[in-house]
């Protein structure tokens, strides 16, 4: 199997500066990775994890959810039908499924796949300021954890799950 | 494929191409190095465009190497994306050189470091076109009695002096803490940030007084819990009085809003991190009130037809994003200006199409 790539987010290093989202912003408009506030006041931002079992490719009755041959999860706007019911937003775990007022009405990180084609990485991870980001092999996600980190990760995940995610 | 190594270590300013693009016949002075700054210089030597960039400081980053403290920011990382935009893109900085404004010297944080003075209208008749990107460096001050006395410090003047003690400056004194009891008035990031460079520099004790409650701090209850398991004291509703001390400051008086009694509070040091205000050079001149509103023709275009503005000094404190936006914005409407005029059809700039565009 190829290599599957994700971005990585440590939570503990990241600074809730907003560079991610803007430089997202810049280029496709509709941000999708995007700023939240938790109830204790911390601005994190909020990502797709191109999930290896991903639940909004699961949902989705069009087949417009795929993958491609870097491992990102590609949202096909000329499949989508941009739905009323919005399966895959409701269906993704981590917040990371956009409304948009225009077109489909929906978005998703593409991990910047135009960037990929001529060689650069997502734009969030070149531009974060302190080097929060990671573009990296699903399967280094783990090597790249720390206590820290996944102590914030769990206070992200308690704000965005609040009943689910009991641990 | 991707190659990974590239870029880690790197805050890649100039992330919208890998290679310089060829070299156009077009050059643009940008006043301030800060994140805005740099953006947009990264987004316009990325297409070939010229760029000098200016900076009263010593080091390019502006607050986010010379405000922000270090344990936030990987200062490294900064600078090699400043390097980077040097090596790669071609980009010229011009330190120490501060760009001439109305009011006298000696006036912001960081004035003293400036070697070189220049006037806008010498950018102005060098560049095709210039960007205005000075940030927001004046500190609000504390008007109570007692304001001025010996150990009263807006943030900036606590902060800065730790960064740039570095460049070995003779006007740039630490303050000094250690042993001291500090009072830190506010309760916003940089409050936070100068609690803990407090922390760092040994203070004896540390308190953090805020007119209203934990739940209302823009910094958030998680910052405010974190620094009290750090030992510091938390006093909300509470606003600052009085001033006391003879020449320096020795007491600060606080109305407390849920007794509406005042409490006397013992400090060598007082802090004041109740924000920062725009200093543009040429405020009037470049009519930024109008622009602030939105009353322009051309997106972030100031009253002077090739003088442009972004980041801070636009909009005041903000974040490191929305500098880093506002540079790009300003950029992309800087080079439309300049190619339509190069056709004479400034008029077909579709002003309502790039404004809402967000
Ligand atoms: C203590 C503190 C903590 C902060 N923490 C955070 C945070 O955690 N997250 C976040 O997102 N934001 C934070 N901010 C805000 C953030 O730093 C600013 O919003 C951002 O740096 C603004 O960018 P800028 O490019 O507009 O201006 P600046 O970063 O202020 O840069 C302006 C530059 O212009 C130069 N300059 C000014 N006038 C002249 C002149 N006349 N001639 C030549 N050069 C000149 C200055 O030297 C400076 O280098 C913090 C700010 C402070 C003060
Ligand atoms: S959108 Fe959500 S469910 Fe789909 S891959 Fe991304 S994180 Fe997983
Ligand atoms: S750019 Fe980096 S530090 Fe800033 S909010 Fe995004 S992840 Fe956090």
């Amino acid at each position: 199997m190829e290599e599957q790539k994700t971005l990585f987010v440590d939570y503990s290093k990241c600074i809730g500066c907003e560079t991610c989202e803007a430089v997202c912003r810049f280029l496709y408009d509709t941000p999708r990775i995007a700023m939240s506030r938790t109830i204790d006041g911390e601005i994190v931002p909020l990502y797709c994890q191109h999930c290896e079992k991903a639940a909004c490719q699961k949902v989705c009755k069009r087949g417009a959810i795929s993958r491609d041959g870097d491992g990102a999860v590609l949202h096909n706007a000329m499949k989508c039908r941009g739905c009323e019911t919005k399966d895959c937003l409701i269906a993704c775990p981590y917040a990371a499924f956009f409304a948009t007022c225009k077109g489909v009405a929906v978005a998703k990180c593409d991990l910047c796949k135009k960037r990929r084609a001529e060689g650069m990485q997502p734009a969030c991870v070149e531009m974060c300021p302190c080097d929060a980001i990671k573009y990296v092999d699903r399967n280094s996600v783990e090597r790249l954890k720390t206590e820290a980190s996944e102590e914030a990760f769990k206070r992200v995940m308690a704000h965005i799950r609040p009943k689910k995610f009991v641990d | 494929m991707v190659s990974l190594s590239v870029h880690s270590g790197v805050m890649n300013f100039g992330f919208l191409q890998t290679d310089s693009a060829p070299a156009i016949e077009r050059s643009v002075g940008i006043i301030g190095a800060g994140p805005s700054g740099l953006a947009a210089a990264g987004l316009l030597a990325s297409q070939g465009y010229e760029v000098h960039v200016y900076d009263k400081l010593p080091k390019p980053g502006g607050l986010m190497v010379f405000g922000i403290p270090s344990h936030r920011i990987p200062v490294d990382r900064i600078n090699r994306g400043v390097r980077d935009l040097e090596r790669r893109l071609g980009v010229t900085f011009r330190t120490n050189t501060k760009i001439c404004c109305s009011a006298p010297m000696h006036e912001e944080e960081g004035d003293h470091f400036a070697a070189d003075i220049l006037s806008l209208s010498d950018l102005t008749d060098n560049h095709d076109a210039v960007v205005v990107c000075s940030g927001s460096w004046k500190s609000r001050r504390l008007t109570i009695e007692g304001s001025s006395l010996d150990g009263v410090y807006s943030s900036l003047q606590f902060l800065f002096p730790i960064r740039a003690i570095k460049y070995a400056h003779s006007n740039v004194s630490m303050p000094d803490v250690s042993g001291k009891k500090v009072v830190v008035i506010g309760a916003g990031h940089s409050a936070v940030d100068v609690v803990d460079s407090a922390r760092t520099l040994g203070a004896e004790s540390i308190s953090l007084v805020y007119r209203r409650t934990a739940a209302e701090a823009p910094c958030g209850k998680f910052e405010i819990d974190r620094i009290q398991e750090m030992g510091v004291s938390w006093l909300e509703k509470r606003s600052p009085e009085v001033i006391q001390g003879v020449n320096r400051v020795e007491k600060l008086i606080v109305r407390n809003s849920l007794t509406d009694e005042l409490e006397e509070m013992e400090a060598d040091v007082v802090v004041s991190a109740i924000g920062e205000i725009p200093t543009p050079p040429f405020q009037k001149e470049l009519g930024l009130e109008n622009v602030r509103k939105g009353d322009v023709r051309w997106l972030n275009m100031t009253a002077m037809d090739n003088v442009f503005v972004a980041g801070d000094v636009l909009t005041g404190p903000s974040k490191i994003g929305k500098a880093v936006y506002s540079g790009l914005r300003a950029v992309r409407s800087l080079t439309n200006w300049l190619d339509l005029k190069a056709q004479s059809r400034e008029n077909e700039y579709n002003f309502e199409a790039d404004k809402i565009s967000r």
